[in-house]
């Protein structure tokens, strides 16, 4: 297919937008790489190889439960008669809306020593002292990782149980008939085939806590995403944390690389005819396993912190606080219908080049505006800093060159640097979403128009435009929900006193004060909960 | 020869629908049965309910010689010894062919294990593809991947779902025969599913015809197509045309003049006179004739290799005796739309009620 005469332009346009979109990370790499500030010899001396070893140790232990939570939920869904099903089904993606810093304060709240219940352990056993008994430590790694894993084991849990529902249940009989029980099927077969689906949850899941900072920052568990932060806002030091940010990419790549690699063992996957899934029937002990098990995951990682969270919103509910939310709320409502609707707009612009271009190169632009999702929100803020600083000087220089007023920083201590952050971010979501929709479109709707006399100018609306609007709608809504939820990159790189409420319930977190934030993070969760209540609507609807 | 399999008044139910009614056949150990019938009839959930990937609601299964399935006594398809050959192969596509062939083989030494695959794989011509993954061999390959694993833990009953459905037209014959020869040396005992019917008379020893649910009949090819127990036997394997009659006092009126009643055996026995009425003409019974007029015309012409064969309508205009559709075999040349003279030869004229 061709665009005729617009064909220059839009493969320069689509070529300039993914360049501009991944830029500043190279930027920042070069300035990372470098670097020779003292700062960092001293770091690498004395803290640096803890913090990577905690990185590491924390993406093992996050990958870990992850699995283990969301692997036997999957199967329990997908391969059984679960008690309940129909609900679980959808219940157990809900956790994904909750910000794991919340769910931490919450469950440090919860467990504390001051907390609820070792109070109420020590009244009923009459303990008076730590000394009296034991009670575990949850501001430890390991409980980092378990708050980490309780939001993100259903990215495991969707992707696994997709993988089971769309296996050829014909190889699962062919097992059987061979002599296989059950049991032995699944590990011998049902398993090794979700294979793939597995690994490209866990480096998912592997990115995710990679980006993760506040979480680690709560629990005072010093990784790279804390030492960027510290280095940046505590010393100053830009090409020091870019450093470190260059060394915490070369983690991510090895996830991105892990995903890649997975996704390509997919291609063998079957999505065949015979998949009318021959549910096993649970006894009695195992079916009471399987529903405590789900049910679970389902109070643990959002019903119990989400009813706490409840509580203490309507106990320290304020006209103040109402105040402060409004601000905050607008300013998140900015950054992220900003966001949504760019990303939205360029990730239409890249597919539809990839659909109706015919160049060798034209998946390119696509894949490299993908990237930037692996990039954890710290790194990326150091690469804005790195980039759009030294543009902010030679902009003010210029105009005083032209003998105008300086513009100050108007890109890196703007709006601009947060919403620019995020749509690099976010992009590989709004791409994900309406590529998917576009390969559902038949390729002869191509050409039909062409057939019947119109142009691509005024097909494309007709048709192309018109058959993607639920995928538009659904790329919208998952950055927008997204960039409400972003909090490292907009706490570094938001102007003087301008508060999201991630930033806001950051910092009362960091106070110990959530309750007078309850209000916004309550917020926060509830459109998190928008495109999971959608997508499964849409689901249902199928 | 010793029973093997009996069915005897099986019925399955699915979402609340009846898909098997009451299903009775026995199978001799060697013998290959062939399942036939149109699309949907329950040939595949049969298939399924004898490998115990479905349950029966009523009836039951009997298995040479302890295996004995009924109601409230199911017994996992694990345990009941018998191989299936998927119509999509159901290869593993995470093991390599050695693999795939090697998975249902337990309780046997390494050594063992080595003997019993490699007999396999040149058995089936596999051997230089033992290392591959399925995804990487042609469809006949898959087809014997699929064979060689069925049979490697030497079931007592192999079951094969439309095997060769997949399997260009070109070469299906052939494979046929090398897979009827292969089961034949090994003495196994097999029961395959098709909708296509020449493929049951290629590869059959025994042929049931089923629909919605039911065996019509069963028996030796040969009795089937002589002997069709009623007219949906005989329409399914297109045993010959349908040429309407209408009974006289004396005689059978057709289209292609009377025929004597004294050589006509009615079908299905047992019922009354019913209209309308059909005879099966088979291609050999039609034959030019000499002293009528014309009576048929040419409207399509087929080159086979066996000569032409002509599709025919009848130049009567009577709305009971008036046919469309009549297959004429020939080696004379005619052109579409020629009229030609027609009889029917006597034979033992087979009379079906619809």
């Amino acid at each position: 297919m061709n665009l005729g005469n617009k064909n220059t332009t839009w493969k320069l346009v689509s070529w300039l937008l993914a360049l501009a979109l991944i830029t500043p990370v190279l930027v920042m790499l070069i300035s990372g790489v470098s670097s020779s500030s003292d700062l960092f010899s001293h770091l690498w001396q004395t803290v640096l190889p803890t913090y990577i070893s905690n990185t590491l140790l924390l993406c093992l232990l996050v990958v870990f439960f992850s699995l283990l939570f969301g692997v036997p939920a999957a199967a329990i869904i997908s391969q059984t008669n679960v008690r309940g099903k129909k609900y679980l089904r959808w219940l157990l993606m809900l956790p994904l809306a909750m910000p794991a810093y919340l769910v931490a304060y919450l469950y440090t709240d919860l467990f504390d020593y001051a907390g609820p219940v070792q109070r109420l352990l020590r009244e009923s056993f009459n303990w008076q002292s730590p000394a009296d008994y034991w009670f575990f430590d949850i501001r430890t790694i390991m409980g980092a990782s378990v708050m980490l894993a309780l939001v993100l084991f259903p990215y495991v849990y969707m992707l696994v149980r997709t993988s089971f529902e769309c296996q050829d249940q014909n190889l699962i009989r062919a097992s059987r008939s061979l002599g296989l029980t059950v049991g032995q099927s699944f590990v011998r077969v049902v398993l090794p085939l979700a294979r793939p689906a597995i690994a490209v949850a866990a480096s998912l899941v592997l990115m995710e806590t990679l980006a993760d900072f506040a979480t680690v920052q709560y629990f005072a568990v010093n990784t790279l995403t804390t030492a960027i932060y510290d280095t940046w806002l505590e010393y100053g030091d830009l090409s020091t944390a870019n450093a470190i940010a260059s060394i915490l990419m070369l983690f991510v790549l090895f996830a991105v690389v892990a995903e890649q690699k997975a996704r390509a063992g997919q291609r063998h996957q079957s999505t065949r005819f015979n998949n009318q899934i021959q549910e096993k029937k649970l006894s009695a002990g195992q079916q009471m396993f399987a529903v405590c098990f789900c049910w679970f995951l389902v109070i643990a990682g959002f019903i119990l912190p989400f009813s706490l969270l409840m509580m203490m919103a309507i106990d320290y509910a304020s006209v103040e606080q109402l105040n402060d939310l409004l601000s905050s709320g607008i300013n998140s409502l900015k950054v992220a219908v900003y966001t949504a609707t760019l990303a939205t707009l360029i990730a239409l612009v890249l597919a539809l080049l990839k659909r109706l271009h015919d160049s060798p190169m034209r998946q390119y632009p696509l894949q490299i505006s993908g990237f930037g999702y692996a990039i954890p929100g710290t790194v990326l803020a150091m690469a804005m800093l790195a980039t759009l600083g030294p543009l902010d000087h030679w902009l003010n220089d210029f105009a005083v060159m032209l003998d105008v007023d300086r513009p100050g920083l108007i890109l890196s201590g703007s709006l601009f640097a947060i919403v620019f952050a995020l749509m690099v971010r976010f992009a590989a979501i709004a791409n994900g979403a309406i590529n998917s929709g576009i390969e559902q479109i038949p390729a002869s709707l191509d050409f039909a128009p062409a057939s019947l006399g119109l142009s691509l100018k005024e097909s494309l609306p007709k048709v192309h435009l018109s058959l993607l609007k639920p995928s538009i709608l659904v790329a919208w809504l998952l950055v927008f929900v997204e960039a409400m939820k972003e909090l490292p990159a907009v706490l570094l790189l938001r102007p003087f006193n301008f508060e999201t409420l991630s930033t806001q319930i950051y910092q009362l977190i960091s106070d110990e004060r959530l309750e007078q934030g309850a209000l916004g993070a309550l917020l926060i969760v509830l459109f998190g909960l928008l495109p999971i209540v959608y997508l499964n609507k849409k689901e249902s609807n199928v | 020869m010793t029973t093997l399999l009996t069915l005897s008044e099986l019925s399955v139910t699915l979402q609340e629908k009846l898909i098997l009614s009451g299903v009775n056949l026995s199978l001799d150990t060697g013998n290959i049965l062939g399942l036939v019938g149109p699309s949907g009839c329950g040939k595949t959930t049969l298939l399924n309910t004898i490998a115990g990937f479905i349950e029966q609601d009523e009836g039951d299964i009997y298995i040479e010689p302890n295996i004995n399935i009924e109601e409230g006594n199911m017994i996992a398809p694990e345990q009941r010894n018998i191989g299936m050959i998927f119509q999509d192969y159901a290869l593993f596509p995470h093991l390599t062919v050695w693999q795939n062939i090697a998975f249902g083989l337990k309780n046997l030494t390494k050594d063992e294990k080595f003997t019993q695959v490699t007999k396999l794989l040149s058995l089936l011509k596999l051997n230089d593809f033992s290392a591959r993954y399925p995804h990487q061999l042609s469809g006949g390959q898959q087809q014997r991947v699929a064979i060689a694993r069925a049979l490697a833990p030497q079931p007592k009953l192999l079951l094969l779902d439309e095997p060769f459905s997949n399997i260009d037209a070109r070469l299906r014959n052939e494979l046929m025969l090398e897979l009827r020869g292969l089961l034949k040396q090994l003495e196994m005992t097999a029961i395959f599913v098709t909708h296509n019917k020449d493929e049951v008379f290629t590869f059959a020893d025994k042929i049931a015809v089923m629909d919605q649910g039911r065996i019509l009949q069963s028996g030796a090819p040969l009795a089937v197509f002589q002997q069709p127990l009623n007219w949906q036997v005989a329409d399914f394997l297109q045993i010959g045309s349908w040429l309407p009659v209408a009974q006289n006092r004396e005689c059978y009126q057709t289209a292609l003049g009377n025929i004597s009643m004294d050589k006509a055996n009615h079908y299905p026995r047992e019922s009354g006179i019913q209209q309308p009425q059909y005879l099966l003409l088979k291609p050999q019974h039609l034959v030019l004739s000499q002293n009528k007029t014309v009576n048929v015309r040419v409207d399509y012409v087929k080159i086979t290799e066996h000569g032409f064969q002509y599709l025919l309508s009848s130049l009567l205009e009577d709305d009971l005796l008036q046919f469309k559709q009549i297959s004429y075999f020939s080696q004379q040349s005619y052109l579409q739309g020629q009229e030609l003279a027609l009889e029917v030869a006597e034979h033992d004229f087979q009379i079906f009620y619809k």
